[in-house]
């Protein structure tokens, strides 16, 4: 998804500054909803072309199977410090103007947000590869679990791959 | 010797048993999360420590909590904070979390 901004910057945009909270910085872990258009705005910079955000939202169905919602937890400390690293990676890696990961944990209701990433960059490939690269990784490797609260209310904590098998190597 | 919140059944004797207890405040505290702390009913588990590595930690953990043993397998390790390769040293004190595979996002 994109959207036209008006140019500035993240830093110096009173909205945003405000819609994110007095003190936030670009990778947040949050307890509450996501204000998707926020996100998108705390990445306009003048020089920006391409502005993408992401959002993954909780899906009421998965292979016929009612989902009633999920609840996310997170090693807390751990998982802000390795958004951060993404993130500085990502500036980097993709050359970007701004770059904001948002990450909701406690109960998401279907249809709500549980994740935003939010990439700007001169050119849209380099911000929407940006994007993709960050969900890979951190679906990968940030220690966030998401439990799963089907229809009849069995919940169910979802561990799928292998935390050993090079986790925080570049990939 | 691993303890958990709630109060445990007294192992059988063995010869480690025999050795004196670590000193006071020798321990680790390990953070479970999500369905580790499920299996294992607890957020965290109270261990003796004489200092050892990741590994060791691993196989002690796994003698006294085997039912957690599949995900353990698949887990890391994060100690102070950032995940830690098996031969890392870990002293008494240090803050160590099991990190079961991730569902984010």
């Amino acid at each position: 998804m994109s959207a036209p901004l008006s140019p500035g910057s993240s830093e110096g945009n009173p909205t945003v500054a405000s819609a994110l909270a007095a003190g936030a910085g670009p990778c947040r872990l949050v307890h509450g909803p996501i204000d998707g258009a926020a996100v998108l705005a705390a990445v306009s910079a003048a020089d920006a072309g391409g502005n993408v955000l992401f959002l993954g939202s909780t899906r009421g169905v998965t292979d016929g199977v009612t989902t009633l919602g999920l609840d996310y937890e997170a090693h807390e400390p751990l998982a802000l410090a390795m958004l951060e690293d993404l993130r500085s990676a990502a500036m980097t890696r993709f050359a970007l103007c701004g770059c904001v990961i948002v990450h909701r944990l406690g109960r998401v209701a279907v249809g709500e947000a549980s994740i935003a990433i939010a990439a700007s960059a001169p050119h849209r490939k380099e911000a929407f590869a940006a994007a993709e690269w960050l969900l890979e990784r951190l679906k990968a490797e940030v220690p966030i679990w998401k439990c799963e609260e089907d229809g009849a209310g069995v919940r169910n904590w979802l561990h799928p791959g292998d935390m050993r098998s090079g986790v925080g190597e570049e990939r | 010797m691993v303890q958990t919140d709630k109060p445990s059944m007294p192992s059988d004797p063995t010869p480690f048993d025999r050795l004196p207890p670590p000193p006071a405040g020798q321990r680790l505290v390990v953070t479970l999360f999500a369905g580790m702390a499920e299996i294992v009913g607890s957020r965290h588990l109270e261990i003796d420590w004489n200092g050892g590595t990741v590994a060791d930690l691993r196989r002690e953990i796994l003698a006294a909590r085997p039912a957690i043993g599949p995900l353990l397998t698949r887990s890391a390790v994060a100690v102070a904070g950032r995940y830690a390769a098996d031969d890392r040293s870990i002293a008494a004190g240090t803050d160590v979390a099991l990190i079961p595979p991730v569902s984010g996002g």
